[in-house]
């Protein structure tokens, strides 16, 4: 099915349960919240399937509960009911092989560029000298090079999250779950950055969830395009993307033939004005 | 080279050239000389104001005996101070005072500041001690004092006792707060990442907590200082709140504010010291 497969993929492939799965499988997930003794269901009835390889992008009204969804799928929140699963399995705990980022870049500001990449790799006890090399390499490769020994404080914005995107991909997670992660940028960082991310996550086959505002990013960016409806939140319509060019330069994307009938329908689709 | 209609030399494109660079570094200069007139401008205010204080008083008390006798002088004042350094006894006091409100200050605060930043591991636990802690907050450190020198005899060990719980308190509730005012988004991130409890709490929320920690360091030099002083005006043979107790039951008020200088100076050392240590261990917090 595809040439390139991360090592941590093929070792998952290895065992019979989870063989040809896809990463993530939502099925009928739902969540509420108490809110001052009042039940409030943030999350209706939410079914979705992220495959190997895949950019999906999720658009949704503001508070329509898109942070809970992915704080559900990585485990820092139970949901009420429905399931999860990850590489084939029933989810228990902290899924593996999982990056989060959040549109806060969340450096820690006591730590150099490079010792805030290495956090992850240091958590899951990788020796010194490897972590450091790893790291260097990833900083490098989002153009970071000579702002290792930076700290948080003296970066730009831009450059702080292009930090926080070496702290997630240096782990090499297979799956990357992405909260809004670019919308505190500037549009030409963001463009950079964007086509970055793809470019990365595309030559390495991983997967993506990105949950974003911004209509243009989704369709940019992504294989496919989720709209969710406003609270209890439950899938509204899926898009699947077919730009007909190379989907790791977004300025190419967002000139495509087809890029802005998506952007008319999707945005009609939100019916931002109702609300 | 360029087609640019502003002639921008910083935005030129290729580079900044070497009088573009010289200029910043000018104007850099500049500021770093601005910055450095405002900051010797409010020292020598701050030097002023000391000496028409000083003056003020020294002019008050010069033909008036009976103010002199209540308010001392500045003069009186210096004058106790020089007999007090040359028979010694200046630095005695102040050294073993000094020594009470040290090992007071660096006892307490290592208790405090454990008990605090471990409180972060059990919400339950920090929730069933939360009273007794704000009704221990609450004694006033001189009621304990006569318990205290009961328990602890009338030598150093009790000077070291009073200055440590007039500390410990401070320490637990400022490392607390710092502990549990941590970004919940960033003890999410670190859970994403694998990391355990221990993990959390040794690579987030100790350093995290950092800044409140020194910030109740800065404010228990004060609190250090006062129990010593305490615990020396109930019973001792030494000290600087010896010598504040003696000189003021004999009425001789000039040698009273003599100790007294002598206790502001103590004070401000170790709060130096403390801003001193605080800057070595934050590097990160002189950027930006
Ligand atoms: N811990 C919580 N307790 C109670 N209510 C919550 C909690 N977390 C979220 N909510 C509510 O759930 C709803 C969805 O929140 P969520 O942050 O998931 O929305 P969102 O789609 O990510 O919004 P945005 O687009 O603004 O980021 C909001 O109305 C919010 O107030
Ligand atoms: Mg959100």
């Amino acid at each position: 099915m595809s040439a390139v497969v991360s090592p941590a993929l093929a070792a998952r492939a290895g065992a019979p349960a989870a063989a040809g799965a896809p990463p993530l499988v939502v099925a009928h997930v739902a969540k509420s919240f108490d809110a001052d003794g009042r039940v409030v269901p943030v999350i209706g009835d939410l079914s979705l399937t992220l495959n190997e390889g895949e950019i999906v992008a999720i658009v949704g009204p503001s508070g329509c509960g898109k942070t809970t969804l992915l704080n559900t799928l990585c485990g820092l929140i139970a949901p009420d009911a429905g399931r999860i699963g990850w590489f084939g399995k029933e989810m228990s705990g902290q899924p593996a092989g999982v990056g989060y980022m959040l549109q806060k870049d969340l450096l820690l500001p006591w730590r150099t560029a490079l010792r805030n990449v290495m956090l992850g790799l240091e958590i899951r006890g990788v020796g010194l000298s490897e972590a450091e090399e790893r790291a260097h390499v990833m900083l490098d490769q989002l153009g970071l090079h000579g702002f290792a020994d930076h700290y948080p404080t003296t970066l730009s914005g831009g450059m702080r999250q292009r930090v926080a995107l070496a702290r997630t991909l240096v782990n090499e997670p297979d799956v990357l779950l992405l909260d809004e992660p670019f919308a505190a940028l500037d549009f030409q960082t963001k463009l950079l950055i964007e086509s970055d991310t793809a470019r990365l996550v595309r030559e390495s086959r991983r997967s993506v969830l990105l949950i974003t505002h911004d209509i243009e990013e989704a369709v940019s960016v992504a294989d496919r395009v989720i709209v969710l409806t406003k609270r209890p939140t439950r899938v509204k319509a899926v898009y699947d993307i077919a730009l007909g060019t190379e989907r790791t330069d977004m300025i190419a994307a967002r000139e495509s033939a087809g890029f802005v009938d998506y952007v008319r329908r999707i945005w009609a689709d939100l019916d931002v004005t109702r609300q | 080279m360029n087609g640019s209609p502003l002639p921008l030399r910083a935005t030129a494109p290729g580079g900044v050239d070497a009088a573009t660079q010289a200029a910043a570094a000018r104007r850099l200069a500049a500021h770093r000389r601005a910055r450095l007139r405002a900051t010797l401008l409010v020292i020598l205010s701050q030097i002023a104001l000391l000496a028409a204080f000083l003056a003020l008083w020294e002019y008050m008390t010069a033909f008036d005996k009976q103010a002199a006798f209540m308010f001392g002088s500045p003069s009186a004042i210096a004058g106790f101070l020089m007999t007090m350094a040359r028979d010694g006894s200046l630095w005695r006091d102040t050294y073993v005072t000094g020594v009470e409100t040290l090992l007071g200050f660096l006892v307490g605060n290592v208790i405090g500041t454990l008990i605090g930043l471990s409180l972060w591991y059990s919400r339950f636990v920090s929730r069933v001690i939360e009273p007794f802690v704000i009704a221990l907050g609450s004694i006033p450190i001189i009621a304990l004092a006569p318990i205290i020198i009961i328990w602890f005899g009338t030598g150093l060990t009790s000077k070291i006792a009073m200055s440590t719980l007039s500390v410990v308190i401070v320490a637990l509730v400022t490392s607390y707060k710092g502990a549990v005012g941590v970004d919940e988004d960033q003890i999410n991130l670190m859970r994403t990442l694998g990391a355990s409890k221990f993990q959390i709490f040794r690579k987030l929320v100790v350093p995290a907590s950092l800044a409140d920690i020194f910030a109740g360091f800065k404010l228990t030099v004060g609190f250090a200082l006062i129990g010593a002083i305490v615990g020396e005006f109930m019973s001792s043979s030494e000290g600087l709140g010896h010598a504040i107790f003696k000189a003021g039951s004999l009425y001789i008020i000039p040698k009273v504010f003599a100790a007294l200088v002598a206790t502001i100076a103590l004070a401000l050392v170790l709060t130096f010291i403390v801003g001193k240590v605080e800057k070595l261990l934050m590097p990160w917090r002189r950027l930006g």
